[in-house]
């Protein structure tokens, strides 16, 4: 038999225009049809799923291969290939429409490809992302729902703290095995990170609450409004559940202690993107929430969330310009991000840290002044250059400044509780993920400080597991 | 949803309504608030209480016709009708102890509310309680069974044209009752402007003054730091940390600036809604 033939490039998926999606919130990215998502699927090698790195890679261990393979063995019946498709992701991961689409597949299930040795790796997050999508354009889903929703007598009772992605997460995998759920969510709407900070363009809002309809149908309880540590205390939480699992995120944004900092027009990203996509004020005065922007737009930062302002003050008609302290190749947003945002136009500086914010006559921001740095040979314990300031100054012209320079834990529960903590505020937790009180877990930022959704996912699912065995022992030894 | 159960004119400005949510009710501490979204489209707003009952799981609200939120409310939302949310409470409570004198300054409505919100905790700590309510004039005044002065052990009502009560405003009263000698910490609300003054006539004569920093918040949980202050010099979050703070060590130039941030877009949205309702 002839050997078959490696395929080396990637199928690829087609972008809206960049003329067109500069000027709208709407999706960039569109995703493959059947033809071609079976055409980049058939690419895979199928490792064996013991040996495959990809679900190595997977911080919630997709059965990658698998999946792909389901897809595959129905070519000729599409609905067929996908829902198979689908049952094989949902044992793993319940919302494959989000991390298709917000994951660093780069960084993680793509990373040890073996087709990436030869060639490009497997595009497996726009092959996730097809499946979730196909499905639920189909009513797909909404069918293979019904083999997941789990009988819930007598297991246990579970509160989750936030609804973001690693109490999502845990609250659906609890589900899945029979418990019954209830999440507490600060905001008026569940979702978290996926729902207030990214937006539109890389995880419309619609196919999020398509997500979220899970929790219903899976019979998991949603109590927004609900701020636990003020409305409700953990204590009496453990009181009426037999676990509690806290992802209630890094909500605390960090500012830079420099002058100027109180200077009108100066937002940390979490409060633009939060005005912008939860609360859609670029749809004001529609939407009661307004955004005030000017025209000139520096944003602070080099990570993902620094990308979503950019690129979102950018849709609201404002030139904008990226100011980083390090270099290029130390960004940390995604590849694919950095990339959108060069072609809509954002603009980088490197090299430059803030070190005053210059306002004008009524204390409205009108430039911000840098210090020019210079990289070292000697790298710090992350791998990336170190860098010193140089004495010379350089100051930009802005009348919005965007802060996006990192998180941290919002104090509010750890206050209330007594958790055990580190002096940043993340929660201290053991190798279950249970923190200093019994019964109660913690997963997610809460506990990494800043990391990525799947990450928080992965999490929420080993908290799912190790919950579960806690209320099996405890109920056992009762 | 949380379902309106009572709404009533408090006068040509500000307007009294009761809220279904028991979940805010049964945890409500005097100092804290909470954040109100009247529909989908709608902003979070924070909001004082005027009481919180945990029998009936309701709370109280004064609430001035200002911005489009505030109009759209009164015009839109009547009793049995429902708000999209209500979130809290939040913020951190005051410490209700005894004190001694305790004295509440108001002369505006998120300050009227708390007045005898605050007050009536004081005295159930056993202190002697004044309370100093401030209106601009008659028609801008409280119908009397909302004022704080059930809770009061002296209370004293002014208006700044004399016009209903003593003539002047509260500082004026309250540097009377200092040079008396009974005053031993004041607590206040109300116009930015007049909390600045009275910080700095407490400070002249050494008296603690907690008092409420209103700033523009979005989530109210900390999460945004659009509410940031000057504190001490230090970065404070008024809905985290406060938003009762000490008087004496907040930035008030600082303050007062950064509350009128979206005066422009404020303007607009209040256009928008009196166009759309023909009013303009």
């Amino acid at each position: 038999m002839a050997k078959p033939k490696l395929i080396k490039e990637r199928v690829p998926t087609p972008e809206r225009p960049v003329e067109e999606r500069v000027k709208s919130f709407v999706e960039v990215n569109l995703g493959y049809d059947f033809a071609s998502a079976l055409k980049e699927a058939e690419r895979c090698i199928q490792c064996p799923p013991e040996y495959a790195p990809c679900i190595k890679g997977c911080p919630v261990h997709i059965n990658i291969p698998g999946f792909l393979k389901a897809l595959r063995e129905n070519a000729d019946n599409p609905d067929e290939a996908v829902k198979n498709a689908l049952r094989v992701i949902w044992n793993d991961n319940t919302l494959p429409a989000v991390t298709g689409r917000v994951c660093p597949q780069e960084d993680q299930c793509e990373a040890p490809c073996v087709m990436g040795k030869v060639g490009d790796p497997i595009n497996i997050g726009k092959l996730e992302r097809f499946v979730a999508d196909y499905a639920r354009e189909r009513g797909i889903d909404q069918e293979l729902l019904k083999e997941f929703i789990a009988e819930t007598d007598g297991k246990g009772r579970v509160a989750v703290v936030g609804a973001g992605p690693a109490g999502l997460t845990c609250a659906l995998e609890l589900a899945k095995m029979g418990y019954k759920v209830t999440i507490f969510e600060a905001l008026h709407e569940a979702g978290g990170v996926l729902m207030y900070g990214i937006p539109e363009f890389r995880l419309p809002k619609d196919i999020l609450k398509t997500e979220l309809e899970k929790l219903e149908k899976l019979g998991v309880e949603v109590k927004t409004n609900y701020i636990v540590g003020k409305t409700v205390t953990v204590e009496e939480l453990l009181q009426e559940y037999d676990a509690v699992f806290i992802g209630t995120g890094a909500g605390t944004p960090k500012l830079l202690n420099i002058p100027g900092i109180l200077l009108d027009r100066i937002y940390s990203a979490n409060e633009f993107l939060t005005r912008v996509n939860l609360m859609k004020a670029y749809l004001f005065p529609e939407y009661d929430t307004p955004i005030a922007v000017g025209k000139k737009v520096i944003v602070i930062g080099a990570g993902n969330t620094a990308m979503d302002a950019a690129r979102s003050a950018l849709r609201l008609g404002a030139e904008v310009t990226i100011a980083y302290r390090r270099g290029r190749e130390d960004m940390t947003a995604r590849v694919e991000e950095i990339g959108h945002a060069e072609e809509e136009g954002v603009k980088f500086e490197f090299f430059l840290t803030p070190v005053e914010f210059i306002g004008d006559e009524n204390g409205k921001v009108k430039a911000v002044k840098f210090e020019k740095m210079r990289p070292l040979e000697e790298r710090d314990r992350r791998g990336k250059r170190k860098i010193v300031g140089t004495g010379e100054y350089v100051t930009i012209e802005a009348d919005t400044v965007i802060i996006a320079i990192g998180l941290e834990p919002n104090k509010i529960l750890v206050e209330a509780s007594g958790f055990k903590a580190n002096p940043d505020g993340t929660l201290i937790v053991d190798e279950n993920l249970m923190t200093s009180i019994p019964g109660v877990f913690a997963g997610g930022d809460a506990i990494r400080g800043e990391a990525t959704v799947i990450l928080a996912m992965g999490d929420g699912k080993k908290a799912a597991k190790a919950i579960d065995e806690y209320i099996k022992d405890k109920k056992a030894n009762a | 949803m949380y379902r309106i159960t009572a709404k009533e004119e408090l006068d040509v400005r500000d307007f009294f309504m009761e809220v279904e949510a028991p979940h805010v009710a049964r945890a409500w501490k005097p100092g804290q608030f909470v954040v109100l979204l009247i529909h989908k489209k709608g902003e979070r707003i924070p909001m004082s209480i005027y009481y919180a009952d945990r029998e009936t799981g309701r709370i109280g609200m004064f609430i001035r016709r200002h911005g489009k939120t505030s109009f759209d409310l009164w015009d839109n939302f009547d009793v049995g009708d429902s708000l999209y949310a209500v979130a809290g409470p939040l913020g951190t409570p005051i410490e209700v102890k005894y004190y001694g004198n305790v004295v509440f300054v108001s002369d505006a409505v998120c300050g009227q509310a708390e007045n005898y919100a605050t007050l009536k905790a004081m005295k159930e700590a056993g202190n002697y309680t004044i309370s100093i309510q401030t209106f601009e004039d008659r028609a801008h005044s409280y119908p009397e069974k909302f004022l704080a002065k059930p809770v009061a052990d002296e209370y004293y009502l002014t208006t700044e044209d004399g016009s209903r009560g003593i003539k002047g405003h509260y500082l004026d009263v309250l540097k009377e009752l200092i040079e008396k000698d009974k005053v031993d910490i004041v607590f206040g609300g109300g116009k930015l402007g007049s909390l600045k003054k009275l910080a700095e006539l407490t400070r002249e004569y050494g008296i603690p003054t907690i008092v409420t920093v209103r700033q523009i918040m979005v989530d109210g949980t900390g999460m945004c730091g659009s509410c940031r202050i000057l504190y001490d010099g230090e970065i404070k979050f008024a809905c985290r940390d406060g938003p009762m703070f000490d008087a004496h060590k907040v930035d008030w130039d600082d303050v007062i600036r950064r509350d009128s941030r979206f005066v422009r877009e404020q303007e607009i949205a209040k256009k928008h809604y009196l166009e759309s309702r023909g009013v303009v």
